[in-house]
């Protein structure tokens, strides 16, 4: 019954949409028609969630046949396991929240019902990748995210850095993009079907290179290092779009393909190695580069990339039940974080530097109190939505058989996550203000409240509930020393205390140069800089040298015109007799008569 | 009061003073104010009565230079300014003066003050179009006025020449008076 039940979960969310095609004129009421199709998906979907848990009963519908090519059928099929049916109601949760959120927001936005529909359209793309029972229907899904990502980054588009980011997002997804086609090809050619059923029963031998390729796929879309600079420039977006997209949904696409794709890389150690070091330079890398941000939406941007190269950390130490409960866990906090974000930016007249803010615990009591909430969860601490899944992988990490360097990895940045979260915390919300006295800051807004309050509630909750709702999948550890158990939190905690012994400290220096380790954290690990300009230098200089090596040079001067130039006088001063001795010719024209004339006497 | 053209050039207590506004405002980047923009000034106070001018040029020159490499990678922008969070988001929502032409009348008489003065000023400017020359008649398009012959300029003790149209206009109206004598 739940699997009817949740594809009538999609069945309101296109009625907005087929709304705006049957009648295109502008409409007050449409976002709240928007609101409320999510809210009737939301109810549909936590029906047949509780159903699924209670039952614990998986199934696959395939419904529509699209063609047979060859051996190959391709057909619309729907796969409602235990991933599929927990991150529904988590995406609709959210996006509730979001969407009610934008009318706050956007309200001054003329053109806030494209934007809701849009939002809309990502949602359903989003919902059509995560049940997705083949490689093809979930293609559809990943690509559509990125076109609504591209549309969703530059909705400003007279801006030209929001054009710039939108390009930056699509070109590197779409590396990630031939990674996820190569893989399509050779499950292709080899399993002869797209379907994950027969994939995993055929693929036994766990062959590395598709799953290099869905790596390369889940660098991209998930923005591990490498191909992570897209996520920070995505900032350049509308909030709710960087609070749905960047942070709870789009992002962790790349992630929830690795975990659907855990039967076959549990087999294989090589790949498992790959997505656990990856993971762990992402992790450190991001949360090196947020602790000096001064955007206050970029720092957020990293603690999601973060967060994201700690799920695949996760993954790589074949635990992918515990990265979709952090999955799950991080789109409420983060989401969260983002709208506590935007509350501050819109009050602050779209001030986004930390710089330029503080002051704001007695001002906006509530956003600050949904921030700090945030910030603790997302901090792991005891028994919030946080500590659930990411004490879980620490304490896994610790008493896994896994290399050193990636757990102390991992164990650095959680520190550098509570310092991060300390940082935001002290420059916004403590202090004098330091924002103009001439705006007026009023958060009585319930369009404002109520998402924010609903995320807190599930920022506080949720943990425990998703929690208790995962089948055990293998035997936890029972039994472990005590510094192991109570690692996650003493680092946290260590890195809350250097955060505020670091701040006090500095209010007190002198000014002077800051260090190299501040330039290479500040500016993001010189990445973008070098690799955006390797490329075009190296292209660039190539050419130069074409044109004046190969065809200025060679053709101009060392084949065709100076060539016979030299070969001309070459052979013109070897075969030409005529030396310019005049006197010598006149000499010689005078001597045979004279010669003549003394042989005749 | 007569205010003169800036020179070509900047005298050295612009240069000054122009440098110490930079670098105040950049120590915002820093997040440093009140004492630090009191050490500042006293920096700059420090070498305030230097008269001789190559010494003070110097002391400029090095001033630059230490500020070039303490300066901040990211520093402050106001969310307007060029290079700012919020700079030229607003663009694409702008839409040119000239639809307010397509207003209706009944809209445009909401504002009857503002849609005067506007065809006025569009008077003024050249915008608006000839009046027809009989009643009923469009008024000149655009190629009428574009391709009309054009009127040579003649002295005043010159009898004015006239124009092909001129000459069509006046032959017409003055069959039209004939006929309407004779009837």
């Amino acid at each position: 019954m739940h699997s009817s039940l949740i594809l009538m979960t999609l069945i309101p969310l296109l009625a907005p949409i087929t709304i705006t095609l049957i009648n295109p004129h502008k409409n007050s009421l449409y976002p709240h028609y928007v609101k409320l199709a999510i809210i009737y998906a939301l109810t549909i979907s936590i029906l047949s969630t509780t159903i699924f848990i209670f039952t614990g009963q998986e199934s696959m519908i395939s419904n529509w046949h699209w063609m047979t090519i060859q051996t190959i059928k391709l057909s619309m099929s729907f796969k409602l396991d235990f991933f599929s049916m927990m991150f529904t109601p988590v995406a609709l949760f959210v996006t509730w929240s979001i969407v009610e959120f934008s009318m706050w927001y956007m309200s001054s936005d003329p053109n806030i019902n494209q934007f809701l529909k849009y939002l809309l359209i990502f949602l359903i793309t989003m919902l059509i990748l995560i049940t997705a029972n083949n490689l093809f229907q979930l293609f559809i899904g990943w690509e559509g995210m990125g076109i609504m990502s591209f549309l969703l980054i530059s909705w400003w588009h007279g801006r030209t850095d929001a054009n710039t980011a939108a390009l930056q997002a699509i070109l590197y997804n779409r590396i990630g993009d031939i990674g996820f086609i190569l893989a399509m090809a050779w499950f292709f050619l080899y399993s002869n079907s797209w379907d994950f059923q027969q994939m995993f029963i055929l693929d036994s031998t766990s062959n590395s290179f598709p799953l290099m390729s869905l790596l390369l796929a889940a660098t991209g879309k998930s923005a591990q290092f490498g191909l992570h600079p897209w996520l920070p420039s995505a900032m350049e977006g509308p909030t709710p779009v960087s609070a749905l997209l960047h942070s709870s949904t789009m992002v962790v696409a790349g992630v929830f393909l690795i975990i659907r794709f855990h039967p076959l890389i549990e087999n294989n150690l090589l790949t498992q190695t790959l997505i656990l070091s990856l993971g762990a330079i992402t992790t450190l890398f991001t949360a090196i580069c947020a602790i000096t941000q001064n955007d206050l939406k970029k720092i957020v941007a990293f603690s999601t990339s973060s967060q994201l190269g700690l799920m695949m950390v996760t993954i790589g130490i074949n635990q992918p039940h515990l990265a979709f409960l952090h999955i799950c866990t991080h789109a409420f906090f983060k989401a969260m974080l983002f709208l506590s974000a935007g509350s501050i930016i819109h009050s602050l007249n779209n001030e986004q530097d930390i710089r330029k803010m503080g002051g704001l615990f007695k001002t906006l009591p509530f956003t600050a109190s949904s921030l700090v909430i945030g910030s603790l969860a997302l901090m792991g601490t005891p028994f919030l939505t946080g500590f659930y899944s990411k004490d879980l992988i620490i304490e896994t990490a610790n008493t896994s058989y896994t290399n050193a360097w990636a757990l102390t990895t991992t164990l650095v940045a959680t520190s550098l996550t509570a310092m991060y979260s300390i940082r935001i915390i002290s420059h916004t919300m403590t202090g004098h203000p330091r924002f103009s006295t001439l705006i007026s800051i009023n958060e009585n807004n319930p369009q404002l409240m109520n998402p924010i309050n609903r995320l807190a509630l599930g920022s506080i909750f949720a943990g425990f509930l998703i929690s208790s709702c995962i089948p055990p999948t293998s035997q936890p550890q029972v039994t472990m020393p005590h510094y192991l158990k109570l690692m996650a939190l003493s680092v946290t905690i260590l890195g809350l205390f250097l955060a505020m012994e670091l701040s006090l400290m500095t209010n007190n220096m002198k000014l002077s140069t800051p260090v190299k380790t501040f330039y290479f954290s500040n500016m993001l690990g010189f990445y973008s800089i070098t690799t955006h300009r390797i490329n075009p230098h190296s292209s660039l200089a190539t050419s130069q040298n074409f044109t004046s090596t190969l065809l200025d040079l060679f053709w101009f001067e060392k084949t065709m015109p100076k060539l016979t130039m030299q070969t001309q006088i070459s052979i013109s001063t070897t075969a030409s007799t005529q030396k310019g001795l005049i006197k010598l010719y006149f000499l010689s024209f005078f001597i045979p008569p004279t010669l003549a004339l003394i042989l005749t006497i | 009061m007569a205010f003169s053209a800036p020179a070509a050039y900047l005298t050295h207590q612009q240069k000054v003073l122009w440098f110490y506004k930079r670098a105040l405002s950049h120590l915002e980047s820093w997040d440093k104010y009140r004492y630090y923009a009191w050490l500042m000034r006293a920096r700059f106070e420090e070498h305030k009565n230097e008269k001789d001018m190559t010494k003070a040029i110097q002391l400029l020159r090095e001033a630059e230079e230490d500020f070039w490499y303490r300066q901040h990678p990211q520093p402050y922008i106001f969310s307007d300014s060029p290079g700012g969070t919020s700079y030229e988001r607003y663009e694409c929502y702008k839409v040119s003066e000239n639809c307010l032409d397509t207003w209706h009348p009944s809209q445009k008489a909401m504002y009857p003050d503002y849609f005067a003065k506007r065809e006025k000023g569009k008077k003024l400017r050249g915008e608006t179009l000839p009046p027809a020359r009989k009643e009923g008649d469009l008024p000149p398009l655009w190629w009428h006025i574009v391709i009309r012959p054009q009127e040579r300029q003649c002295r005043e003790t010159e009898r004015p020449h006239l124009s092909c149209l001129q000459v069509k206009y006046i032959t017409e109206h003055t069959l039209a008076l004939i006929k309407k004598i004779s009837e």
